[in-house]
């Protein structure tokens, strides 16, 4: 049997039951990662040694007959700008080349307590920014449906092992998009949590007022069951919600829902995915639900909102990396201080340099009121907008991406050409709000995803709306590599 | 001669020393004597993926402060980033407050009087972190081809009071940082004798001209003497017609100069914005009421009550409130028995005599430690001199002399006063011979003072001698009259 | 609305970023552009709207209680007795 083709809770009950171990399981992963990783380049460190251990010594424990958690034995691969205590974690960077995390982030914590099993660590754009997993010094990550495009970005890594099958499920980071945007590229499922459900200690920051670490799954289902086990406060980050300590989400169908197609979305998308999205509402229709199209507005301002807000932060955020502490082999003897910094920091690749060059010019002297005060405002006016529409609707849909895959290479040399292909997921960053993209099916042989925006803690009802239409719409998970 | 308008503020930290962990990390704030680096942890060393958590204590701490300065306490407090590089930060920005856009520090706009009628403005009061500590391997900025950091110190609370350029010259200003020495000592949210614990830092314009910062002041009493430097230099470049320049100086401790910093290519640009990681903090309608109720007493609260509950002097009450350390000495003898004036008085006299002493002797080594250090007496020792005092077992001269040796030894009063026998002749038979001795001796002067009362002092005088000082001389010297008048 | 090669080369200096001259040449037409692009929020209906801020109420602030952290904190190689070494100070 292909294990590595089951789904989290097909793993989970499998060994429940002895139908296999969990050693005879994390083997196959692994030959899987051997045979496909030279084609993807999705992960930049394997972690098999110690993989193959904890599996034996979670079968142990099963033999035994002590309890076992509820993601006992599952393969995850982890996006390398989550720290994980004693395993290299590097954000795909040169700053972090050496770096080797002190501590574990919070939801490994309680991965670990579920008795998950990391394979290995995920690439990314560097330090998350990108849209793309380009930006890696690593190489791209190449989409497993067609190895000549992108897989999406930042979370390239994440989205596309778990397509390829290297592993069940993942976790990776969503500041403008990262995790939604690579799962709709590369046909799973992805996440961003509402703000504050999910703990970000132990994320690298990028833009720690818009991002979440998220679920990457092949169904639906298999996003509720790492949500479950990774969400709920913790008092180790002061911007999650103390509401609910550990909230739990059921995986049910829910018809008749209210729907809006947000019209600024399904316009500026490619023909070729909106015909994808119609059809997609189509068959939310065909599920009792009520689609109309709906104006968001402010969306006009949302890119140029998130790319202030991020920028800024992330020129702050990225402050730290002075070589001083933490990163890579280079003397500081012989060096006058601020010659070392500068030295130290030009080994950034170009898109961190440019992120963090442009959010100091949005932050600096006489500047503050015209940029980022402007940008807080155009998010408040957005979620007022989208609170607004939420009185009618129970979800917003639209394209996850205005675009299908495109070719490495294409987009690399024009960084505003590449930021345009965010506008349809910063909104949900922006105001805090859950969003997930589904697969919705194909165009020119190339995924195209399905958008579902809720509004704040309303994940029961998203994940509701994204069951019923997964199951309505069977689009085929694994691609041929 | 015109007078020269001085125009001093000052922007003072303050380390939270009362408080266990560190600021916005679960590390401990006492980081003095620890070998270097070995009082940290991924937050505070600015680990990747690591979020600040505010210290509850700190804020109610702060606060206090804000109270006691007379602030208004904003209803939600905000955290900003400053936004630098130094090798002592770990971050390469500290998390402050601010308050350029909105009220979003701990404290505005207060006030404190610390001469009589005469007020300080306090702009604000604020909480930040304290940076790491730089060391340098050859002893000296200048020769050592690398530099030595300890994190140890990062992230240690740290509240910055700065108040308006309401001084008019450095003898002022010595003065309110006594008072607010006084006053952080009695919040016990720092204690001001451990190094380093307050710094400050200070701006002077002289006669409307350009303002001059002075950083590096290690120590309160180096603050007059850096101003002191300072205006005389300014003073100078004005009678010499040359143009002060706006511009930030280093206090050489050393030399006792203020010295001009290098000059930097590039001009600094902070970059302020609010600290996504940490919310606002909303204090709540209950806070302040909450603090007041918890804050220990202020110094002029405690003076006041000296006062009327103790019936003491405003001058004795001002004493022994201007050092914490002797206005608790003076409650825990009174609460030992209770003779609050006759304490206070020994305390205030003879008591501080001794402290002076021995602090002169220690100058030279500027060593700030408790005010009683090296002198065995503690409250209970005074109690048990008022004690004996107000009871006529001795005299005042003996006190002092047994007050001295108690200071060096340590041992209670009525066991030296036992000791010495100096428990006086009360028996009447015994005095009422030696008063006659004395009669049968001075004749001459027993009919002197007949006429003159005075010269009864002399009689009493011989009846001391005789009694070798141990006579009661109230008692001798009432039965001096009686007998005067008798014959 | 234009951007100079001074002003990047100044927030360079700033963010501690050393940079190669066609770098600076290249970032400087790139940043230009997005500039450009982030003017767009010029064109916000200026009315009164309140920035959403995330609030935390005072009794939710963390304990002061101490914590020894007992692993190895610091990650690089270059250090004499204890301290960290770092580039000279000017």
């Amino acid at each position: 049997m292909s294990l590595d083709t089951l789904h989290v809770e097909q793993v989970v009950q499998g060994i429940k039951s002895r139908e296999f171990s969990i050693e005879e399981y994390i083997s196959q992963i692994f030959e899987r990662i051997e045979k496909v990783e030279p084609k993807i380049n999705a992960l930049v460190t394997l972690n098999k040694e110690e993989g193959l251990n904890r599996a034996r010594r979670l079968d142990k424990k099963i033999r035994e007959g002590k309890q076992s958690g509820p993601l006992a034995g599952v393969a995850f691969s982890i996006k390398d700008n989550i720290c994980t205590k004693g395993m290299k974690t590097t954000c795909a960077s040169k700053m972090l080349e050496s770096y080797v995390p002190a501590y574990d982030a919070t939801v490994i914590k309680r991965l670990m307590t579920a008795d998950a099993i990391i394979i290995g660590k995920a690439n990314l754009d560097e330090f998350a920014m990108g849209s793309t997993t380009e930006f890696s010094r690593y190489g791209p990550t190449r989409n497993p449906w067609d190895i000549s495009r992108v897989s999406g970005g930042s979370s390239g890594g994440s989205a596309a092992s778990v397509a390829a099958l290297e592993c069940t499920a993942s976790l990776g980071s969503d500041t403008g998009g990262s995790v939604r945007c690579p799962a709709s590229f590369c046909s799973a499922v992805g996440l961003k949590p509402t703000y504050g459900l999910v703990s970000r200690f132990g994320l690298v920051s990028y833009a720690n007022s818009l991002e979440q670490i998220g679920p990457v799954g092949r169904t639906v289902s298999d996003v509720v069951s790492v949500l479950n086990v990774i969400a709920g406060s913790d008092e180790n980050d002061h911007t999650t919600t103390t509401n609910d300590s550990k909230p739990t989400y059921l995986l049910k169908e829910r018809n008749g829902l209210r729907v809006g197609l947000v019209t600024e979305f399904i316009k500026g998308a490619d023909s070729a995915v909106s015909k994808v999205i119609y059809k997609a509402v189509d068959t939310l229709e065909k599920q009792d639900c009520n689609c109309e199209e709906v104006s968001l507005p402010s969306v006009q301002y949302a890119l140029a909102s998130y790319y202030t807000i991020a920028t800024a932060e992330a020129s702050s955020n990225l402050a730290r990396y002075d070589n001083i502490r933490y990163g890579f082999d280079m003397n500081p003897e012989g060096y006058e201080w601020n010659s070392y910094f500068a030295r130290a920091r030009s080994n950034f690749g170009e898109e961190a340099k440019r992120r963090i060059i442009v959010g100091s010019y949005v932050l600096s002297s006489g500047y503050y009121g015209k940029y980022y005060m402007k940008a807080h405002q155009a998010r408040s006016l957005l979620k007022h907008e989208m609170e607004n529409l939420f009185q009618r609707y129970d979800v917003l849909i639209g394209p996850t991406m205005p675009i299908l895959p495109f070719k490495i290479g294409e987009r690399i040399d024009d960084p505003l050409k590449m930021y345009l292909v965010d506008i349809d997921t910063v909104v949900a960053n922006l105001t805090g709000m859950p969003a997930i993209s589904v697969p919705a099916g194909f165009a020119e042989s190339l995924p195209v995803g399905l958008q579902i925006i809720a509004d704040q803690f309303a994940e029961q009802t998203l994940l509701d709306v994204a069951y019923s239409f997964e199951q309505a719409a069977k689009v085929q998970r694994s691609p041929d590599l | 001669m015109t007078t020269i308008a001085t125009k001093i503020g000052l922007e003072i930290h303050c380390q939270l020393t009362g408080v266990k962990s560190k600021l916005f990390c679960r590390c401990s704030s006492d980081y003095r004597g620890k070998a270097p680096n070995t009082n940290i942890c991924p937050i505070c060393a600015g680990l990747p993926g690591t979020l600040p958590l505010l210290n509850k204590k700190t804020v109610e701490f702060a606060a206090m402060i804000s109270l006691a300065l007379g602030c208004k306490l904003p209803d939600e407090i905000a955290f900003y980033r400053k936004n630098y590089f130094y090798p002592d930060l770990p971050k390469n920005f500290q998390l402050t407050q601010y308050n350029a856009y909105n009220i979003t520090s701990i404290g505005v706009n207060g006030k404190l009087e610390y001469i009589s009628s005469k007020d300080a403005r306090i702009r604000r009061v604020q909480l930040e972190e304290d940076p790491g500590r730089l060391v340098y391997a050859s002893g000296n900025m200048d020769t050592s081809v690398y530099v030595l950091i300890d994190y140890n110190r990062a992230g240690v609370p740290l509240v910055e009071i700065v108040t308006e350029p309401d001084f008019i010259d450095p003898k002022e200003v010595r003065m309110f940082l006594d008072k607010i020495t006084s006053i952080i000592e009695h919040l016990e949210v720092c204690d001001t004798k451990l190094e380093g614990s307050v710094r400050c830092d200070a701006n002077v314009s002289v006669d409307g001209g350009n303002k001059v910062e002075i950083k590096n002041i290690s120590s309160f009493a180096d603050v007059e003497k850096a101003l002191r430097y300072e205006i005389t230099r300014q003073r100078t470049m004005t009678s010499r017609e040359i143009q002060v320049r706006s511009e930030t100086r280093h206090w050489d401790d050393a030399r006792k100069v203020t010295k001009e910093s290098r000059t930097k290519e590039e001009e600094q640009d902070y970059r302020y914005f609010p600290e996504p990681d940490i919310p606002m903090v909303v204090l709540g309608s209950e806070f302040v009421s909450f603090i007041k109720q918890s804050m220990p007493e202020l110094p002029d609260k405690r003076k006041e009550r000296f006062m009327s509950d103790y019936g003491l002097s405003d001058h004795i009450a001002k004493v022994i409130i201007g050092n914490k350390e002797l206005a608790d000495f003076f409650e825990s003898a009174i609460a030992v028995y209770l003779s609050p004036k006759e304490i206070a008085n020994w305390i205030v006299t003879d008591l501080m005599s001794f402290i002076d002493e021995r602090t002169k002797k220690e100058e030279e080594e500027e060593k700030e430690h408790s005010l009683f250090a090296g002198l065995k007496v503690g409250p209970e020792h005074i109690a048990d001199l008022a004690r004996l005092v107000d009871q006529n077992m001795i005299n005042r001269a003996t006190a002092k002399q047994i007050l001295g040796q108690t200071v060096r030894t340590g041992e209670m009063p009525s066991a030296l006063a036992k000791k010495m026998q100096a428990n006086r002749i009360d028996d009447v038979s015994v005095l009422t011979q030696a008063v006659q001795s004395v009669f049968d001796m001075e004749q001459a002067a027993v009919q002197d003072a007949r006429v003159n009362t005075n010269v009864a002092n002399f009689l009493l005088g011989k009846v001391m001698k005789i009694t070798k000082g141990k006579a009661d001389p109230k008692i001798v010297l009432e039965m001096i009259q009686k007998k005067l008048k008798e014959d | 609305m234009v951007v100079t090669i001074e002003e990047v080369k100044h927030l360079g200096w700033l963010a501690k970023l050393e940079m190669s001259d066609a770098e600076l040449q290249r970032y400087t037409t790139q940043i230009e552009d997005i500039v450009n692009y982030l003017n767009k929020l010029d064109t916000i209906p200026l009315e009164q709207v309140e920035p959403i801020m995330l609030k935390k109420k005072f009794s939710e602030l963390r304990k002061d209680t101490p914590e020894t952290f007992e692993d190895r904190v610091l990650g690089t190689a270059y250090m004499k007795d204890g301290f960290v070494k770092g580039p000279r100070m000017v």
